[in-house]
């Protein structure tokens, strides 16, 4: 065996035959230091068609509205015993579509006329929503009409209630689009966001409509807080009411 | 009186009054409020027909628009004596045919009587917040049409009755 043949540096010649297996090693190497670059990229560039889709979003959206609802079912009647067992008033759930077929703008009185009256079953006093909420009440009734003041009216009155923490005040319009909130604490922990909705006890309105939202809070107004309320029908926009029996 | 008000058909004209309240054309409304619809009619009217004719005229325009709104407030006492005073203005000058003239008593027609209404809100504690911003705007758009809804108005009613001033 002859000896002295050690180590020899691979030749140019190997060096350019085997420049694909270099730049393999190459590119692993940058992948390797990189934590996947390009890599992962090239993995959701061709997986792209199988990702979760829209579809499956779309079942989860249902899913969860599905849940909702069954939980507001279920919250409703609970909502009917407990009111049965406190012998409040209850929602009859019953209510009358009628179109607006006048909007006065004399502006002096902020009231709606609806193409519905006495015959068709509207009673004088009877609350009148909108989508979004509560409008007013039906002020006067004739045969086949019926008018409603509005919650922005300066004669309307509204007792209404803040869900969140629990206070009561009365909604007083001031003929402008957002009413005022008058409270009956002067210690308040109210903020602007919180929803209006009337009053759970309420036997002039049906209870727990939503009524809007708290825009503006005055702490300082006398002889108690007041909160500008913005209405969550929009009163402007509305065609179509719905009168509750 | 002259003879308008013992024509039937010349009276039921009177009913666009609160027609036209509940219509509330918004391409005739300045700052959403709209005129005074009641003052437009009135006011040719009276100065045709006399003073007795439109007091009693403004007293059953105000009745049938006093049906229109709710609450306690009247525009009846305002009408009859914005109907009086045009009805005497009518007979003694010659207030008739200018545009101006027009405009300033219906202008001022319209101050009294949404004068009256604030008066009676502001007794009752009913006071809109924007209630001279409302005031203003009325007394404005009214006074804008009067000298061409009233100038018509007028013509008519004289070609209607050649006798009457």
């Amino acid at each position: 065996m002859p000896a002295g043949r050690g180590f020899r540096l691979p030749t140019l010649r190997l060096l350019l035959s085997g420049w694909p297996w270099f730049g393999l090693a190459l590119l692993l190497l940058a992948i390797r230091l990189s934590k996947g670059a390009g890599f992962n990229d090239l993995y959701a560039l061709a997986s792209r068609p199988f990702w979760p889709g829209p579809a499956q979003s779309q079942w989860l959206r249902e899913a969860q509205k599905l849940d909702q609802q069954s939980r507001l079912e279920q919250l409703e009647t609970d909502n009917r015993r407990l009111r049965q067992l406190l012998s409040l008033q209850q929602r009859s759930g019953a209510s009358i579509s009628a179109a607006v077929i006048a909007r006065p703008a004399e502006g002096w009185w902020q009231q709606l006329l609806l193409g519905k009256g006495s015959w068709q079953g509207v009673n004088s006093g009877a609350a009148v929503v909108a989508p979004g909420g509560l409008l007013g009440r039906i002020a006067s009734v004739t045969p086949s009409t019926a008018t409603v003041q509005l919650l922005t009216d300066p004669g309307s009155r509204v007792g209404v209630w803040i869900g969140r923490t629990k206070e009561h005040g009365l909604l007083v319009g001031m003929g402008t689009a957002r009413p005022v909130l008058r409270f009956l604490d002067r210690d308040l922990r109210v903020r602007p966001g919180d929803l209006v909705t009337t009053s759970p006890a309420s036997t002039l309105v049906p209870p727990n409509v939503t009524v809007g939202v708290v825009q503006r809070l005055d702490e300082r107004a006398m002889p108690a807080p007041e909160a500008v309320v913005q209405l969550s029908a929009p009163i402007n926009a509305v065609d179509w009411v719905q009168v509750l029996r | 009186m002259v003879d308008l008000w013992r024509r039937g058909w010349c009276l039921a004209t009177g009913l666009a009054v609160p027609l036209l309240a509940l219509a509330a054309p918004t391409w005739l409304q300045l700052d959403a409020v709209g005129p005074t619809w009641a003052v437009l009619w009135l006011l040719p009217w009276a100065l045709v027909d006399g003073p007795m004719s439109g007091a009693l005229v403004g007293a059953a325009l105000g009745l049938l628009l006093d049906g229109l709104h709710p609450g306690p407030v009247t525009l009846l006492p305002a009408l009859a004596l914005l109907g009086w005073w045009w009805g005497r203005l009518g007979r003694s000058s010659a207030v008739g045919e200018r545009s101006v003239s027009l405009a300033l008593l219906a202008l001022v027609g319209s101050l009294v009587l949404g004068g009256s209404v604030l008066l009676q809100l502001q007794l009752w504690h009913q006071l809109p917040e924007s209630a001279l911003q409302m005031l203003w705007a009325q007394t404005l758009i009214t006074a804008l049409l009067a000298p061409v809804v009233c100038s018509l108005e007028l013509l008519f009613w004289r070609q209607l009755l050649p006798g009457g001033r």
